[in-house]
């Protein structure tokens, strides 16, 4: 068995948010970036499949430079080796772009299973597993809460609009994007640290792409004020009120 | 005496050396083999502790005055014997005769009073152990232990006898002596009489600092005990060293709530295990199921302990070794994650700190205008009735004209990671805070949190901090040594561990009380030697704890002073023994000292009225 798992770096929770001088994107050079927490989840599920079947756990990850150190977390948590896709402009890549990036560093590799999170905390496309499995012609399953494995197939519990779960089995290999919470976190040990310093981290570069989407502006959400007396009859007040109410889409 | 005489004791005397030696080798290599963590510095403060500890025997008589007194008296019998019985050996093995000696028939006449002192001491803890049977020493009454009581007994009556007798009788009585003398020699390194021996070093060797857990080398891939073959010298010291006194049993909240955990059996365990040579064996298989973690690392057994074993860097250097195997209990899986990625236990983010201190209008630290900086702690930065407690302090501060400041980004300290034996988190923790301290310039700080005290005072200055750490209690007692408000409330007093075992800061809380107009109505297990809250050494995030709860056990001994007030002074130890409280819907009110304190200095709210 053999498992990718797409692990991405997002900006820490902690970190103060700036927009860049364009507008486009945060400010990243003194940013704090941490693993995306879906992506964990889908990490701790290849971790427990692979302890379960056997095989190898590959994390990869797109982007600059600083990405190594996700890999490197994961690594620790016991991935076997990881791909770093490099390319700075990745950063600011549509979901097509990057997706496309990965797999073309996943092809080669034969996998039998994909695992990704199941969106990314910082732009939420939730597009780039689905994107990867169509450019790769795996089948794919989303939002998964369980995932089992017997007999060449893979059988996984997804998670449905209000209270609904529907059971789908697969044939390998495919793609499945995890839903956050499906399983308990494992955490960072020191034997799993040291090991890490000796594991492989491949660098392949990503083919450079352009991407079809691109963010007009980035800002911060305006907040304002209004207040507006509403005079007459209590019946022509109420119904002002009512209108204006719907114009907001308060109601 | 006569040459068949002389040749039958060298024979006698040459056996029993070879059996004791042979004895004391197998146990020696065995601390030899260990990893050497024996260390000789701090001299005079270890200097201190082996002449209070062993040759005055304080922590013998500290807890039991009447037990230790008659141990005392042994003691010291044995150590004034000591001349007698070299002088009788050499005559014995013909080598050198100083009976006849005018200095030696004074030491004889001298040692009389010392002999009847040891025979009522001895005789005393016979009858103890015999007939009373005190529970810390097992269920059974030790064969062993009579056995050398008895022997002691004869010693004494047939130096006494030896006083009076002459002729035949004299030499029977003197071959009595001797012979019991050489029996014991063959006896001590297989019993727990291997004290007699081991503890003054084990004492000496034993850290001036309770509980010091000394970093792990990750430079040298050092992971925590593993294996018993991972045991390092002082530990495998210890297990030989232990007199089976039991007083760390009983004074372990984990063992007295009915947890499997009995700090004696741990260090028994460790013992057995090496003599059995398990050397490879695991040490999570060595102990009992799951007892290293129910300790709450308060400190009481090794604080007890007469003969200077160390239980706490035992227990926590096996859970590191499990935590860097990814085997620590599931509930601290979360609390670890949210360490290493949030920098707090609870995983929230710390934009509620930056409101708490926007709200009470403090200032950044500034080396050039605040004399102290205060740390918050994680409690500080996310727990709304310690906020309240911070706020009393920030006033009580400003009121008599301190000026500080507070950093502008806090991780937790690390407390929780160390004692449960993650060590890596821990460092990671502390690298950063104890830097960021630095590079503040802070040269006095002052917390609220007796577990920050411990881990910025002590364990951060192996990561190069040196400002001087203080506890509110201790600063607010400085501060307000002019107040004397007329008594009007009575008040039991919890002592956190961290604060009165550990940093021995009994007084202070007391005079801060006292002054502020409050009776302290004393529980059991007070001031030095607290019964434990039940929060520390990770056992906060314990849902499922086995047996009573520790926290139920303290807050029962608390409400039993009468007291309708109990203060503490630990963010811990308010929300165990309010967790404990919401359970019994008792009517006890739970207070912070320093909100207390503020409270009645300002001559309002609910601590003034009475
Ligand atoms: S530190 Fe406290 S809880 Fe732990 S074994 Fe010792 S007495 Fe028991
Ligand atoms: S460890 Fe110390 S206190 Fe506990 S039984 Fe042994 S000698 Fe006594």
């Amino acid at each position: 068995m053999k498992i990718a798992v797409c692990v991405k770096q997002v900006l820490s929770r902690e970190a103060t948010i700036r927009v860049n001088d364009q507008g486009t994107w945060v400010r990243d050079a003194d940013a704090q970036f941490e693993i995306n927490e879906p992506d964990q989840y889908a990490l701790e599920e290849a971790l427990r499949l692979k302890e379960q079947h056997g095989g190898e756990v590959i994390a990869v990850s797109a982007g600059p430079a600083r990405v190594t150190q996700v890999l490197r977390e994961a690594l620790a948590r016991g991935a076997d080796r990881a791909i770093h896709v490099g390319d700075d402009a990745l950063v600011e890549g549509d979901a097509f772009v990057v997706a496309a990036a990965l797999a073309e560093a996943i092809r080669p590799e034969g996998v039998d299973l994909i695992l990704t999170g199941l969106q990314s905390d910082d732009q939420g496309f939730g597009q780039v597993g689905v994107v990867m499995a169509e450019r790769l012609g795996m089948p794919h399953a989303t939002i998964i809460m369980d995932v089992s494995l017997a007999d060449g197939q893979v059988r996984v519990k997804r998670e449905l609009e209000g209270g609904w779960f529907q059971w789908v089995t697969l044939p390998l290999p495919t793609l499945l994007t995890i839903q956050s919470g499906i399983n308990q976190l494992r955490y960072a040990t020191l034997k799993g640290i040291m090991a890490a310093k000796k594991k492989e981290i491949r660098a392949v570069r990503a083919e450079g792409r352009a991407s079809e989407q691109r963010i007009a502006r980035l800002y911060v959400p305006e907040k304002s004020k209004q207040t507006r007396v509403l005079e007459g009859s209590a019946a022509e007040i109420a119904k002002e009120l009512v209108q204006a109410l719907r114009e907001a889409r308060v109601i | 005496m006569s040459a068949l005489e002389v040749w039958t004791f060298r024979l006698l005397v040459v056996v029993a050396l070879a059996l004791f030696s042979v004895q004391m080798a197998t146990r020696l290599r065995l601390v030899a083999a260990g990893a050497q963590n024996l260390r000789w510095d701090r001299f005079p403060e270890r200097f201190r502790q082996f002449l209070v500890d062993v040759v005055f025997q304080a922590r013998v008589i500290r807890a039991k005055p009447w037990v230790g007194s008659a141990h005392l008296l042994v003691f010291w019998g044995f150590v004034a014997f000591a001349g007698f019985t070299a002088v009788e050996s050499l005559r014995g093995l013909g080598l050198l005769d100083l009976t006849e000696t005018h200095w030696f028939r004074s030491y004889r006449v001298a040692l009389a009073p010392f002999a009847v002192a040891v025979l009522a001491g001895i005789l005393f803890l016979l009858v103890r152990r015999g007939l009373f049977r005190p529970p810390a020493l097992g269920q059974t009454v030790s064969k062993e232990s009579i056995l050398i009581g008895v022997l002691i007994a004869t010693l004494m009556v047939t130096f006494l006898l030896d006083l009076r007798l002459e002729g035949g009788a004299e030499r029977v009585n003197w071959w009595v002596h001797m012979l019991v003398i050489l029996a014991f020699l063959v006896l001590i390194p297989d019993s727990k009489h291997l004290h007699l021996v081991l503890s003054p070093v084990t004492v000496f060797l034993k850290s001036p600092v309770l509980g010091d857990v000394p970093n792990l080398d990750f430079e040298r891939e050092e992971v925590g005990f593993e294996t018993v073959a991972d045991l390092p010298a002082k530990q495998r010291l210890d297990a030989f060293t232990c007199v089976e006194c039991g007083r760390c049993q009983e004074a372990c909240p984990a063992f007295a709530t009915g947890k499997l955990l009995n700090p004696k059996k741990l260090i028994l365990d460790a013992q057995r295990a090496m003599l059995g040579g398990q050397l490879d064996a695991k040490l999570v298989d060595v102990f009992d199921d799951g007892v290293l973690w129910q300790c709450t690392t308060c400190g009481a057994c090794e604080n007890q302990c007469p003969v200077g074993i160390e239980h706490v860097p035992l227990i926590i250097g096996s859970r590191r070794g499990l935590v860097s195997n990814g085997e620590a209990p599931d509930y601290l899986g979360p609390v670890f994650n949210n360490l290493e990625r949030r920098g707090n236990i609870w995983g929230l983010t710390y934009d509620q700190r930056d409101k708490f201190i926007a709200s009470a209008g403090v200032e950044t630290f500034d080396a050039s205008r605040h004399s102290y900086l205060v740390w918050l702690g994680c409690a500080g930065a996310f727990e709304a009735d310690y906020q309240k407690s911070l706020r009393a302090l920030f006033e009580i501060l400003h009121a008599n004209g301190v000026r500080f400041g507070v950093l502008a980004k806090e991780r937790c300290n690390g407390d929780p990671a160390k004692r449960t034996g993650n060590e890596y988190i821990f460092q990671e923790l502390a690298t950063q805070n104890a830097e960021e301290l630095r590079q503040a310039g802070a040269k006095k700080i002052v917390t609220s949190c007796p577990h920050c005290l411990k881990t910025l005072g002590q364990d951060y200055r192996r990561f190069g901090l040196d400002a001087e750490v203080v506890h509110s209690a201790v600063l607010v007692s400085e501060l307000t040594s002019h107040v004397h408000l007329a008594k009007d409330d009575e008040v039991t007093f919890h002592d956190p561990c961290y604060l009165g075992r550990y940093a021995g800061h009994t007084a202070e809380p007391r005079a801060l009380l006292h002054r502020v107009g409050a009776e302290v109505k004393e529980p059991v297990r007070n001031r030095d030697n607290p019964f434990c809250c039940g929060a520390g050494g990770g056992l906060l995030f314990e849902e499922h704890e086995s047996g009573k709860r520790i926290s139920q056990e303290r807050l029962d001994q608390l409400q039993a002073t009468g007291a309708r007030r109990v203060v503490t002074a630990c963010p811990f130890c308010s929300i165990m023994l309010k967790g404990a409280q919401a359970s019994t819907q008792s009517s006890t009110e739970m207070v912070d000292l320093i909100s207390y304190v503020n409270d009645k200095l300002r001559g309002e709210g609910r601590g003034a009225g009475g």
